[in-house]
């Protein structure tokens, strides 16, 4: 609790509890110094920047689940949601000017969040469910609105979207300054906040929520509906790196988050987790597809590795509480 | 019937149990013969249902011996208690609502020997059994669908099967009228004939005297005895079951007490519970007790007003101007605080940490208007509080599941102190808390009171609501059955009203 760093690292057990307490930035680093001694080309800008570019998108949707999941909830929809809001904001930014798109494909993306809000909120469906619901209604409607078939950007405001995508910032892809200020302000959010205190709250106790006057509905509403808006930025940026919009996107990105959030430590019971441990989950699932690329092993052992690495964190993350 | 080898069918010997450091029975013995009714009887927490827990399996005993038709058993589940024949009535329901009545009935069978289930005679026997009972219940009806009469019936129907040796009652009749009871008790007396060994849990001792062959009474975890029925009467079994002394817990109340009513309750009663015409009203700086027995509506009562059930009727007074409370957010609002019974799911936050639990309910004093908080004076509140309430604690950092039960407590009385509260509900204040810590707690609701809080305390702890209340409200059956004033504080008379008897 109130020890320091010192006198936790002073004893063998120390040690150990430490190593378990920050298991994920433990398991970061050690990927980092595996990948590095493994590959010459793992520590160049290029690669590291493209590794960032990769995980943007599935980042800001796993932000989004990690505040649903802190509710003790789950959002399903979230990749089928980037496919239907990447077709969407194609389609708007061949329409109308750049800032109105994006507003307008934000505001479609919480008010889709909103649905399942509703749902679980008020109707009391389960979360697995109406987001189970929204996630094949969101997956159908881009296909529709698409035809089926990639809706590519035409106009100026496109091709400034994916010159912004593409670019970066004292190099920093623009992208994923975008997801690390997304990280920043739900950091700031959960820790002084009072959004982010009364929605751990729920997640750790909803009875005792409700019973200290909390409006439980009205806080699990907003999670879905704000996880819905950032489907709808993870989108826009999906979209503006390929300079279009398809129905295909996003595929089974929901999973990849719940793997983010779950190696991030925090609990699928709700309460537990914060958005620095989330952002680490998220950089792990990253670097190991990355490093397996640039092993040249092909994506089916990837999917295994993956798997194995979820098992691990969550067992280490056992020891925690012992 | 085989003639019986033994006088005694069931014979609990020397019977202790403790749950960590509380000791709930102590050498406790009760013997039961064949074809008796006995009745088990004594105060709220005096060990009956901990007595029960271990003869069926649920909890296993410390130390003691449990023998039945001669040979020591050792139940280690529900489902052993039951191959020998133990079938026990709980007071809660425990059936599964989505199921029939007949596969609810015959539900410990199921699965057990045959691979295929032949649900028509299953059916036909669970009808057989319910007509035979004298109740029109439909065995292929869903639970769900069931009055709270017939789910009782049902619960007993299930624990009456060929092979039954001991059969417990516990409280069956709290939601039976009286032709209702009338039938249960002929039933129970064509079982006694059978040969059963009946075991009877109640409160009401109408009932007790007529039907019990013997009564034993536990008080405080101690059996004093078992006498037979006809060698006692109601002034006497009363008396066994307090037979113990006030003491010096309590502080001494400083009395500043309102004129005028801080808060008032008028014809309340709930959509899905028993509490009906409650009405009653607190003074500022009083301490109100209401005292009953489990499931008379008191803890119900608290919830209705605070608006965490549904209310069918009544209006609520606050400082005079009268108050819509339809969610707990509004109770909140109007500074009305509420400390549940059940600490650990209703009350505290167990994985966060003290500081987190104090200001879930203080956010608009320590926050901006965009919702930021000012750790600064975050800490100074809670800092303050955990001194005040003397919460043993290394920081405020410690997670509430690693504190006592009583600080726990403390914890959650200090959610709603933090906000000034107009009126705070304590339901159950002590439960699973030390002594030390309990004295504490006393000071705590003195305190509170003195600073023109008007509180209400809910107790089953007879000493303890006489201790610390100036005035206080009998329930029974869902209403207040009668109001004892300070001179009339006596664990007999508030057993007395808890059962619905007029005062001597």
């Amino acid at each position: 609790m109130a020890l320091t760093l010192k006198e936790q690292l002073s004893s063998p057990s120390g040690i150990l509890k430490f190593l378990v307490k920050y298991n994920t930035v433990f398991i970061f680093i050690l990927l980092l110094i595996f990948s590095a001694l493994i590959s010459d080309v793992f520590f160049t800008s290029v690669n590291l920047s493209n590794l960032l570019k990769q995980v943007s998108g599935i980042g800001i949707i796993s932000i989004g689940m990690l505040i649903v999941i802190l509710t003790g909830g789950i959002d399903l929809s979230v990749g089928s949601m980037v496919a239907l809001l990447a077709v969407t904001f194609a389609i708007l930014v061949n329409l109308v000017v750049l800032p109105l798109a994006i507003l307008i494909t934000i505001a479609i993306g919480f008010g889709l969040g909103s649905i399942s809000g509703y749902l679980v909120a008020y109707q009391k469906m389960a979360p697995f469910v109406a987001t189970l619901a929204l996630m094949t209604i969101a997956r159908g409607l881009g296909f529709i609105y698409s035809k089926g078939s990639p809706i590519t950007f035409k106009t100026y405001g496109g091709l400034y979207m994916s010159n912004f995508a593409n670019n970066s910032t004292l190099g920093i892809p623009n992208i994923a300054l975008v997801f690390f200020i997304i990280v920043i302000i739900t950091m700031v959010m959960l820790r002084y906040n009072v959004f982010g205190r009364l929605i751990i709250a729920i997640g750790s106790n909803e009875e005792a929520s409700r019973l200290s006057g909390i409006k439980v509905n009205k806080y699990k509403f907003l999670v879905y509906a704000i996880s819905g808006a950032l489907a709808a930025t993870a989108a826009i940026i999906v979209a503006s790196r390929t300079n279009l919009g398809s129905p295909n996107m996003g595929m089974a990105w929901e999973l990849d988050a719940i793997a983010a959030v779950v190696i991030g430590g925090a609990s699928l019971n709700g309460g537990k987790g914060t958005a620095i441990n989330t952002l680490m989950g998220v950089l792990i699932l990253g670097l190991i597809g990355n490093i397996l690329n640039l092993l040249n092993v092909p994506s089916y052992p990837q999917q295994v590795v993956k798997g194995g690495i979820i098992i691990f964190a969550v067992l280490l993350q056992r020891f925690e509480s012992k | 019937m085989k003639e019986p080898v033994n006088e005694y069918r069931l014979e609990m010997s020397g019977i202790s149990k403790s749950f960590g450091v509380v000791s709930v029975l102590k050498d406790v013995n009760i013997k039961v013969k064949h074809g008796e009714i006995h009745a088990l009887l004594g105060e709220n927490g005096a060990g009956k249902s901990t007595l029960i827990k271990i003869l069926s399996g649920v909890h296993q005993k410390d130390s003691g011996k449990v023998v039945l038709d001669g040979a020591e058993i050792n139940p280690k589940n529900t489902h052993e208690g039951q191959v020998l024949g133990i079938n026990v009535v709980y007071q809660e329901l425990s059936l599964v609502k989505d199921l029939s009545v007949a596969e609810n009935i015959y539900l410990h069978k199921l699965g057990a020997s045959k691979f295929w289930m032949n649900w028509k005679e299953l059916t036909k026997n669970a009808q057989e059994l319910l007509d035979s009972l004298g109740f029109k219940i439909d065995a292929t009806a869903t639970v769900r669908d069931l009055s709270i009469v017939q789910k009782q019936v049902v619960e007993i129907a299930k624990a009456i099967s060929e092979d039954t040796k001991v059969l417990v009652l516990d409280e069956p009749t709290t939601v039976f009228d009286p032709t209702d009871i009338k039938k249960l008790f002929n039933n129970l007396l064509k079982l006694k004939e059978k040969g059963i060994s009946i075991i009877y849990i109640s409160h009401h001792l109408d009932e007790i005297f007529k039907i019990a062959d013997t009564i034993t009474v536990l008080r405080d975890g101690i059996d004093t005895g078992s006498v037979p029925v006809s060698k006692t009467d109601k002034d006497s079994v009363i008396h066994l079951m307090i037979g113990r002394e006030l003491k010096d817990l309590y502080p001494v109340r400083d009395l500043k007490i309102g004129e005028e009513p801080i808060f008032e309750v008028k014809n309340l009663a709930g959509k899905d519970c028993i509490v009906h015409d409650v009405s009653f009203s607190v003074k500022a700086g009083e301490v109100v007790g209401i005292a009953g027995l489990g499931g008379s509506g008191r803890t119900e009562t608290a919830k209705l007003i605070f608006g965490a059930d549904k209310k069918k009727s009544g209006t609520i007074f606050l400082e005079g101007e009268e108050i819509k409370i339809n969610s707990p957010v509004d109770a909140a609002g109007y500074q009305i605080g509420f400390v549940s019974e059940d600490r650990k799911e209703e009350g505290v936050f167990l994985p966060l940490s003290i500081r987190r639990n104090i200001s879930v309910t203080s956010f608009g004093s320590i926050s901006s208007k965009l919702g930021f908080i000012n750790i600064d004076s975050e800490y100074k509140k809670v800092l303050g509080l955990i001194e005040k309430l003397n919460i043993k604690t290394p920081s405020s950092e410690v997670n509430v599941k690693n504190l006592s039960g009583g600080n726990q407590q403390k914890v959650a009385l200090a959610k709603w102190l933090s906000i000034d509260s107009k009126v705070i509900f304590i339901d159950e204040p002590t439960r699973g808390v030390d002594v030390g810590a309990k004295i504490e707690i006393y000071k705590l609701i003195n305190e509170v009171a003195k600073k023109g809080v008007g509180v209400v305390v809910i107790s089953s702890d007879m000493p303890e609501i006489m201790g610390i209340s100036d005035r206080i409200l009998v329930m029974h059956e869902g209403t207040f059955y009668g109001e004892l004033q300070k001179d009339q504080f006596s664990e007999e008379n508030i057993l007395r009203y808890s059962i619905g008897e007029p005062l001597k």
